[in-house]
């Protein structure tokens, strides 16, 4: 392969659309309402395809692990495990027997749960009660979770001498030093080692409420039936309240740099500050920027400079994750030991010289990439079910996605340039390398 | 963490998990130039959008010793210009018109996409056209991307273990046959490319008659023949190399290796020879292995996360694995991690245990009913991406198979009999044809550094 994306930054960095493919694009019509439990409610019809897709998002990420790191993701894990009619193994056997998808995931702001199932009747039906009983009558089994708890350690040790993870890590723990989005998303060794059964019961009662679940549908629905099955999902959860707001994150007064020796053939190198959250109106602006800077691969300044003008690197970007408060924007890369550090100059140099001047070649052919390209971020169920997912739960306005190319169209040099300078400082952010840079 | 993920260069595509053809699945049209280039268009109208993929019969099994990674390398030098285009320029025409483009290299093949709207299919073919024939290979763009791949080594490779352990398996378990090379080539075969050896390959391989063309999306099959007669279709034929059978010899017994790396965790990865849809007598035993494989691992409820992680809790991971439509012989791969305070040793043992019971008892109707389950729908699921609709027919094609591989392959997997597995399981996974390489931690702290080597 000539180039991987780093996928978590191409989830991102989704989310726009065109003026020009309004005309050549069916484009996606999001209809939203709530139950009368309170989840927000978001649907597509998508009838071509004999299949239909779920996301139930809640407010209960990492950043809501308080103390016990790792709380979120662990009792994230044994959702689906057990419910008051059904054992693990009865619970794996009818999910593969339907031929359905289950899924779940935990990030920093939300923990989310996706099945993917055909429509015939006779599989819908049960694939949707039981996906519905995984999330609303959850048991927790203490040997199911010791079991659980011992695989993530296993995976939590393995981490410790993976050295991108540790570079990921540290940065993170470096940009928002006691901020809940600071420590690692599946915990520590430590903090693993110290989670009580009952902790995780009460994180499901506190955080898995009506009020604060997002339910996405995309496929073969109608609107009446959407509702229905919305209606139904969550139907055995209270209704509960939504978590307070998080804190905001204070951003670093100086430089700082972080080296970790590691015995690797490469160093690996993240470089980046705390930006904005996601719905700040700067957000286009720095986004359009960053798209040029390092987030669109071969279509980026970063990637001309560092591989194809130098050849240090495989794999060279940056990236910004705007999370329901600020979140961070990085440049990140890995190459040779011998050569960590001239890549770094590179990347310093490349920053310093955008934030200084856009030439207008770039910056059309960069504008040209994310209206053209709109109607590929669209052309599946699965990819319009990310987008209903984060507009829903981060509240964003249903026209998010004809709103964004109108918005990008009309932006020029100088405001990307007001908006670069207004929000990043390169004379603040935090290095890490992990290697033995030279 | 649900299940530690399998390790490959690039992903592989599983026919296991496809099946029947309804109505809606869209037809598969077939065409060939008179050079001897293959059309396949398959009509996908949900989008305004289309993928066009070029797919070229050379990859990592077709090269010599000492020439390992070449078909990469040349992946990675097709983006760096041609007679008319300068180098990288390719990628940046590609992103102004809001495409997504990449390529990859395999054992079987070598393949470069672009996904565009529908309007801009002619501008990306003229410009796939162009480097099939018009590549320039400069000397110093070369030595330049040759320091790029070394590092994409580097990063895939040196700083993963488990990624190293599969290297080394799979040049155990191969010994004169080419599958034996590592996709991304040897550090000391990158090292020593000159730049002929690359123009030669290009020479070689880079023909409209080694080539495949696949479109899939919002597009008629004549209008995409019209045009992939106007862009490849005035290109004259070559004399494509014939290749040696290098066919695998005969396993008589047990092999094994030990590689110590920097982890925390050892691991395990175990392989049968088995033959694949292209190699096989009877090709009953190929549906056979499919089955079997998802027996043993197609779903949470599958034996190996049932009885391993579960059940025994010998594992904190597990995994197998059946390539069927490799171009040569290939492996039915076992893997796995050991669960906390459990061993490797018993992890193995457990491993052929479950490869036994495969041998003396039947597997059960309602076993076999969740493999089908499984299967039809995920062949509709995987509708919902022309991309994934365009690599599985290339890959079919690209090993010699026909595109309609895929239309039967649901009725072969359903009429495999309990009786056929077993016999399978007899046949192939015996421990005289079995490969098993373990990784056991280097036993140094993070903090103990030692000079690296490169040990390359």
């Amino acid at each position: 392969m000539r180039v991987i994306m780093q996928t978590v930054w191409m989830l991102f960095s989704a989310g726009l659309l065109s003026v020009w493919s309004l005309q050549a694009c069916a484009s996606v019509e999001i209809q939203s309402w709530q139950t009368s439990q309170g989840s927000k409610v978001m649907f597509v019809a998508a009838p071509e395809l004999p299949m239909l897709d779920i996301e139930v998002v809640f407010d209960a990420g990492s950043a809501r692990d308080g103390d016990q790191w790792g709380l979120a993701s662990m009792t994230a894990s044994l959702l689906g495990t057990k419910t008051p009619e059904l054992n693990e193994e009865q619970i794996s056997q009818q999910i593969n027997a339907l031929g359905a998808k289950m899924g779940g995931g935990v990030d920093r702001d939300m923990a989310s749960y996706s099945m993917r199932t055909l429509t015939r009747e006779s599989i819908l039906k049960p694939a949707l009660k039981l996906f519905s009983a995984t999330l609303t009558e959850a048991q927790f089994d203490s040997q199911i979770f010791e079991r659980e708890r011992q695989r993530l350690l296993v995976g939590l040790r393995q981490q410790q001498k993976d050295p991108g993870a540790l570079a990921r890590n540290t940065f993170w723990e470096a940009l928002y030093g006691d901020h809940p989005y600071a420590h690692p998303i599946s915990g520590t060794p430590q903090s693993v080692a110290a989670l009580k059964l009952d902790d995780l019961r009460a994180f499901y009662q506190r955080y898995f409420v009506s009020a604060n679940a997002t339910i996405s549908i995309v496929g073969n629905v109608e609107r009446k039936q959407a509702e229905v099955i919305a209606e139904q999902l969550l139907k055995g959860l209270p209704k509960g309240e939504k978590p307070p707001a998080l804190p905001q994150p204070k951003a670093l007064q100086k430089a700082e740099k972080r080296v970790i020796e590691f015995d690797s053939s490469q160093t690996y190198y993240r470089h980046g500050q705390i930006a904005v959250e996601r719905g700040h109106p700067d957000y286009y602006a720095l986004f359009l920027g960053n798209h040029l800077l390092g987030g669109s691969g071969f279509g980026s300044l970063l990637m001309e400079e560092v591989r194809e003008k130098r050849g240090l690197v495989y794999s060279v970007g940056s990236g910004m994750a705007p999370l329901k408060v600020p979140g961070p924007w990085l440049a990140y890369l890995s190459t040779k030991n011998d050569s960590a550090n001239e890549a770094a100059q590179v990347v310093n140099e490349t920053l310093e010289a955008f934030m200084k001047r856009i030439d207008d070649t770039h910056f059309q052919a960069i504008k040209d990439n994310l209206i053209g390209g709109f109607p590929l971020r669209i052309d599946s169920n699965g990819k319009i079910i990310g987008y209903l997912s984060m507009i829903g739960f981060y509240g964003l306005p249903l026209d998010y996605l004809k709103q964004f190319p109108k918005i990008i169209a009309s932006l020029s040099k100088e405001q990307v340039l007001q908006a670069w300078k207004k929000h990043i400082h390169p004379d603040k952010m935090v290095t890490v390398m992990v290697g033995q840079p030279k | 963490m649900k299940r530690i993920a399998k390790i490959g260069l690039i992903g592989c595509i599983t026919l296991g998990t496809l099946l029947s053809l309804p109505a809606w699945a869209g037809k598969v049209s077939e065409f060939q130039l008179d050079n001897g280039m293959k059309v396949l268009v398959k009509e996908d109208h949900r989008a305004p959008v289309v993928v066009q993929q070029v797919w070229y019969r050379v990859g990592s099994t077709y090269e010599p010793v000492g020439h390992t990674g070449l078909s990469h390398m040349l992946e990675h030098m097709m983006f760096k210009g041609t007679k008319t285009l300068p180098p990288g320029r390719f990628s940046k025409i590609v992103s102004q018109l809001g495409g997504q483009e990449n390529a990859f290299t395999s054992a079987n093949y070598t393949a470069y996409y672009q996904v565009v709207g529908k309007q801009n299919l002619e501008t990306v073919m003229k410009l796939e056209a162009d480097r099939m024939r018009n590549l320039v290979i400069d000397e110093a763009e070369f030595k330049k991307e040759r320091e790029v791949v070394t590092e994409e080594r580097r990063w895939r490779l040196e700083d993963k273990p488990r990624s190293k352990l599969n290297e080394q398996f799979n040049a155990t378990a191969f010994l004169n046959s080419p599958a034996r090379n590592p996709v991304i080539g040897w550090m000391t075969d990158i090292r020593s490319y000159e730049v002929e050896d690359l123009r030669e390959w290009y020479r070689k391989w880079y023909a409209p008659n080694n080539a495949t063309l696949v479109v899939v999306g919002d597009v008629q099959p004549q209008q995409v023949l019209a045009l992939a007669k106007k862009y490849y279709g005035h290109y004259q034929p070559e004399a494509i190399p014939e290749l040696k059978p290098q066919r695998e010899i005969e396993q008589e017994g047990l092999r094994r290796i030990e590689l110590k790396g920097n982890t925390q965790v050892p691991s395990v990865q175990m392989g049968f020879h088995v033959p694949s849809l292209v190699t096989a007598e009877n090709p009953r035993e190929v549906y056979a292995l499919a089955v079997l494989s998802s027996i043993l691992d197609g779903g949470e409820s599958s034996r190996l996360p049932q009885s391993l992680v579960r059940d025994q809790q010998i594992a904190a991971g597990v995994s197998s694995g059946y390539n069927a439509t490799d171009r040569l012989n290939t492996l039915f791969e076992l893997s796995g991690t050991p669960a906390n305070g459990q061993t490797v040793d018993a992890l193995e043992k457990a491993l052929l245990a479950e490869i036994e019971k495969l041998k003396t008892t039947p597997v059960s109707q309602a076993e076999l009913e969740r493999v089908w389950a499984m299967d039809e729908a995920d062949h509709v699921y995987y509708r919902d991406s022309i991309q994934s609709q365009a690599m599985i027919l290339g890959s079919l094609v690209s090993v010699g198979l026909p595109a309609d591989t895929l239309d039967h392959w649901i009725e072969n997997i359903r009429s495999v009999t309990p009786e056929e597995i077993m016999a399978v399981a007899k046949k192939y996974l015996h421990r005289d044809n079995l490969t098993i390489a373990t990784l056991y931690p280097d036993g140094k702290g993070p903090r103990k550094i030692k000079p690296y080597t490169g040990r390359l």
